[in-house]
């Protein structure tokens, strides 16, 4: 009897939707398909439903009241100094009252830019590997490496550039060390497990019949890789490419770590510099004031550039659908 | 978990007692309850000691708060607290305020470079030109042909304020050198780089980094507390009229060995005691 019960809900989803349309309803409306259901299997369906909408609703809820309190605390510098002083002022000199955050919205793309020059390319060529290079055993050994990458604490990438790579760079290059160029191979590492993992779902996702025609037209795997696989995996890849620049604009540990925080544009891809992220942990311990409300002006800045990657993501997916 | 629990709780518990005490005997104006308020860069040693001494004394409370040396200097001067503490020596008309200076730990900050750099001295004005982002090769200062690696710290940091106040006074830095936060990261970034110079507390210098002679006068203990080392200041406690009651007991363990050799190392400063000899 209970597995007959099972049955019905496991293939007939769409009815219990319905029935929790009406969930105010002492018992099932009468009917051939639903008398079948007992008052306590409907009782737990409705439950459960009602549960994953409050876990759906508790997430949206986070991202609004961030957003809210972000907003609230960061508006009134925007009144204060305006919003084409605060975005296009190139000092931050915020004890002497200058908030103008030009310079670190200008870091910021320099090392995403380069972070995404260098780590883009070995994404995208680790997934390909994956996808269409690798035998199943070698694939086993090298997957787990690289989501293991996405789970390292981003402080401990920091810790890492700041104590091995950094002093390196120094004996290699000149300076101290701190800057671009540290920043850059550290968030290049970063952003690989985002990309790859993508580019490699995205590569799956096209169908084994193209990759057939492709070999059965003569051409070589690196041809299909090149010619039809790419293409055809294009828009994934974009998307993941966009998400791996959203995660090395935001990160922040690793970056204030290596970065050397100086509040200039660096003269040099080895001179110190701050971002967006870092001046939020250098400046909070001890900001007040109009200062503080600067950073939290920061933070919208920040929270917009997220938006508008997404959105990009959005928009880029539905063309791609549109497309094909 | 649940030994957790509890001992929070008689935690929160006590410190509402001592809070209800210590608000009752302050109110009936006895000499079990002290205030010392003033400067931050006090205030690890002041706190700390305070704590040491409650743990010693469980029937007196001393209330610690850092504002600032001139709020301190202002709240002892009319008697909002008995202690003022002040990273800075009284200025002309706060002399006449009455105010007796206790001297409790001495601060004084070196300017270290890489072990590897032949420069040994400068001078104040050549720190403050390097500092400022005037002077930027070593070839300037006697050194060799290499551009300076300036490590400076965060602007949270009362190293950075008292090294502004006493190298650069009040001048801007070099915006574009390096902020560290913290004084172990200066310490190892010019331990590790060359062309690299910084500065710590005298009390942090080790033998991975080179402190510099500055003015002819290197820095160590007796140097500073003659005060012939510039880069240098006097912590004070100022009380108004000579320290009687609590306050002398305070002071005198403050003063006391334990607390000197422990305590006022710990947060980098040096002995009073150093000095005295």
């Amino acid at each position: 009897m209970s597995d007959e019960r099972n049955k019905m809900t496991d293939t007939d989803p769409q009815m219990c939707t319905d029935e929790t349309a009406r969930a105010d309803a002492p018992r099932p409306p009468a009917g051939q398909a639903l008398s079948t259901i007992s008052r306590a299997t409907y009782l737990k369906e409705a439950i459960l439903q009602n549960l994953f909408l409050l876990c759906a609703c508790v997430a949206v809820a986070g991202v609004g009241l961030i957003f809210l309190f972000v907003g609230l605390k960061g508006w009134p510098i925007f009144a204060k100094v305006g919003l084409l002083e605060f975005l296009g002022g190139d000092k931050w000199y915020p004890t002497k009252g200058s908030f103008g955050i030009l310079t670190l919205i200008i870091n910021s793309l320099l090392a995403m830019v380069g972070a995404l020059v260098l780590g883009g390319p070995l994404a995208v060529g680790t997934a390909v590997f994956l996808s269409e290079v690798a035998s199943p055993r070698l694939r086993e050994l090298v997957r787990p490496a690289v989501e293991l990458l996405a789970g390292i604490p981003s402080v401990v990438y920091g810790f890492f550039g700041l104590v091995l790579l950094r002093p390196i760079i120094a004996q290699m290059f000149g300076g101290l060390g701190f800057g671009l160029f540290t920043v850059w191979l550290i968030l290049a590492v970063m952003i690989v497990p985002t990309i790859a993992t993508l580019t490699e779902d995205a590569l799956r996702s096209v169908p084994d019949g193209i990759r057939e025609a492709s070999y059965a037209m003569g051409a070589t795997k690196w041809q299909t890789i090149s010619r039809v696989l790419l293409p055809a995996a294009k828009i994934g890849i974009i998307d993941a490419i966009i998400l791996g620049m959203g995660r090395a604009i935001g990160e922040t540990m690793a970056v204030v770590m290596v970065a050397g925080n100086a509040r200039v544009i660096p003269e040099g891809i080895f001179k110190p510099f701050l971002t967006l992220t870092t001046v939020i942990v250098m400046d909070m311990p001890y900001a007040s004031g109009d200062h503080r409300t600067a950073l939290f002006g920061v933070a919208i800045v920040l929270f917009i550039i997220s938006m508008l990657f997404v959105a990009a993501i959005r928009v880029i997916s539905r063309f791609g659908k549109e497309m094909s | 978990m649940k030994a957790f629990r509890a001992a929070a709780f008689v935690a929160v518990s006590c410190a509402m007692a001592l809070t209800l005490v210590g608000c009752g005997r302050s109110g009936s104006g006895s000499q079990t309850s002290l205030t010392v308020t003033g400067s931050t860069t006090l205030l690890p040693i002041a706190e700390v000691a305070a704590e040491d001494f409650m743990v010693a004394n469980p029937e007196k409370r001393i209330l610690v708060a850092g504002v600032g040396s001139s709020a301190g200097i202002e709240s002892v001067s009319n008697g909002t607290s008995d202690i003022g503490t002040s990273s800075r020596d009284l200025k002309p008309e706060e002399t006449k305020l009455g105010l007796i200076d206790s001297k409790v730990a001495l601060d004084a900050i070196a300017v270290i470079v890489n072990l590897d750099n032949p420069v040994t001295s400068l001078t104040t004005s050549q720190v403050a030109d390097i500092f400022a982002g005037t002077i930027k090769n070593w070839r300037e200062v006697g050194g060799p042909d290499l551009e300076i690696g300036l490590v400076n710290r965060d602007e949270a940091s009362g190293t950075r304020e008292a090294f502004s106040k006493l190298v650069l006074k009040g001048g801007d830095f070099d915006p574009t050198a390096a902020v560290l936060p913290g004084t172990g990261q200066v310490r190892s970034v010019v331990a590790q780089a060359p062309i690299a110079i910084g500065y710590i507390s005298l009390g942090f210098v080790d033998k991975s980094v080179k402190a510099l002679i500055i003015d002819g006068v290197a820095p160590n203990p007796e140097t500073v507390a003659a005060g012939t080392y510039p880069v240098s200041r006097v912590l004070h406690f100022f009380t108004k009229g000579e320290p009687a009651g609590l306050a002398k007991e305070y002071i005198d363990f403050v003063l006391s060995a334990k607390i000197q050799n422990a305590v006022v190392r710990d947060a980098g400063f040096l002995p009073i005691a150093d000095g005295g000899k």
